[in-house]
């Protein structure tokens, strides 16, 4: 790569002497001179410098941020049963390392992630959204809402989830949770932020539903939608 | 061969290469990572009780200094207990209170292990990870007499955590389960020890 390259910006200066093509041609035309000039050496450092760096470069891209793959998608949520246990995929355990994370074991817990609401629309902070219906089986669960990224320290947190026990329900056991940067009766979540993307994350503990994520049906699940929006 | 075709095949080697070095980094991340629960517990190996990592915030305590959890629950305490089985077996011992405890036994390959409170006998939750040698050393050395109450688990590796989480279901219950999971503690059972009481 490094001959390659070097090669390379030679030829486009000499062309730019002569200064008669447009750019695109110079640079196909440097290219074509570089590729034919190369030496053996040059094609194993280039072949080299491409496999490092595509490598790594995908590499961090596919464990940077949330879990690549292995999610049950129910309605808006999306399930994570696996990433805990050591059943889980690879890329499930280089993102928990990188992170720090320390995820919930089958026997413990499962984790629901939401981004969107039930509608696919992203979760926006200027919006209003409920959140309501049941939960699946579970000794206790907990709703949050965060934002991406680092926390805002000038913004007083006042809530950032509920548990199932400080949930207020309706008469049928149901429960209407309210997430909206406005005050709101009932169960009020806040938003976390001003602006920008935010998520969800359903927590259920002690639940036999970890064991058969796949079965999950949308109607055990509550509904994220949204009411309305300040923008 | 053209010098195309060359370049072809040359490009054609490093995507290869890319694929490879992609594989082998993804699946090295979690053994090199500085950062990871595994490292990072490795601090409070010499503790005696579970290492708090996730404080929840009451009303007179500041923002927990020890966070490292990504997005942390806001309503569960959070300890981990690192256990390095050279010493010895693992044992944790926690005390079962009015609220929710779980416990969660991490290898370097992922849990393989949880339990709740439920499982407790008699209000206590007594845990030994052991590795398979310590484990038939353990079942030759038992006195048929003396019923045991521990709960044995062989560990993959020797090396690895467990994690204590206290759900706090209202705000009210926050320094309780601070306390409750500085109360569980994990001690190497020596099998001197064993002998003696035996």
């Amino acid at each position: 790569m490094r001959a390659a390259d070097r090669a390379a910006p030679a030829e486009t200066r000499g062309e730019t002497g002569a200064g008669a093509r447009t750019a695109a041609a110079r640079l196909a035309g440097a290219a074509r001179e570089a590729v034919r000039r190369a030496s053996t050496v040059s094609l194993v450092l280039y072949a080299l410098a491409l496999g490092a760096g595509i490598g790594l470069a995908t590499a961090d891209y596919a464990t940077r941020g949330g879990y690549p793959f292995g999610g049950v998608a129910v309605g808006a949520w999306t399930a994570w049963p696996r990433t805990g246990s050591v059943g889980a995929d690879p890329y499930a355990r280089a993102v928990n390392a990188r992170r720090g994370e320390i995820p919930l074991a089958i026997g413990e817990g499962m984790l629901l992630t939401a981004a969107q609401d039930d509608e696919g629309q992203a979760l926006d902070a200027t919006c209003t959204y409920t959140i309501a219906g049941i939960t699946p089986p579970a000794r206790a669960w907990t709703v949050t809402v965060a934002g991406r990224g680092p926390r805002d320290p000038e913004r007083t947190i006042v809530r950032e989830g509920y548990t199932s026990t400080e949930t207020l329900r309706e008469r049928d056991g149901r429960f209407v949770i309210t997430l909206s940067p406005e005050v709101q009766a009932g169960n009020w979540l806040p938003m976390p932020r001003a602006s920008g993307p935010v998520r969800l994350a359903l927590r259920l503990y002690d639940t036999p539903v970890a064991a058969s994520a796949g079965t999950l049906d949308r109607a055990a699940l509550p509904a994220v939608t949204r009411t309305g929006c300040a923008a | 061969m053209t010098p195309r075709g060359r370049f072809l095949l040359a490009t054609l080697a490093g995507l290869v290469l890319a694929g490879l070095v992609h594989i082998g980094v993804v699946l090295l991340i979690p053994r090199l990572s500085e950062t990871d629960a595994l490292s990072r517990a490795r601090t409070g190996e010499g503790l005696d009780h579970a290492m708090p990592v996730y404080t929840l915030v009451t009303g007179d305590g500041p923002a927990p200094p020890e966070a490292w959890l990504p997005i942390p629950d806001p309503a569960v305490a959070v300890g981990i207990c690192a256990y390095d089985l050279a010493d010895g077996p693992m044992r944790v011992s926690a005390r079962t209170g009015p609220l929710m405890l779980s416990l969660a036994v991490h290898g370097r390959r992922g849990a393989f292990y949880a339990v709740t409170d439920q499982a407790a006998v008699r209000g206590a939750l007594d845990l030994v990870v052991l590795t398979r040698a310590q484990y038939d050393e353990a079942l030759a050395n038992a006195d048929e007499n003396d019923v045991s109450r521990d709960v044995r688990i062989v560990a993959p590796d020797l090396r690895g955590y467990v994690v204590v989480r206290v759900i706090a279901a209202l705000p009210s219950q926050r320094p309780a389960a601070n306390t409750a999971v500085q109360a569980v503690s994990c001690t190497v059972d020596l099998p001197a020890e064993d002998k003696a009481g035996g």
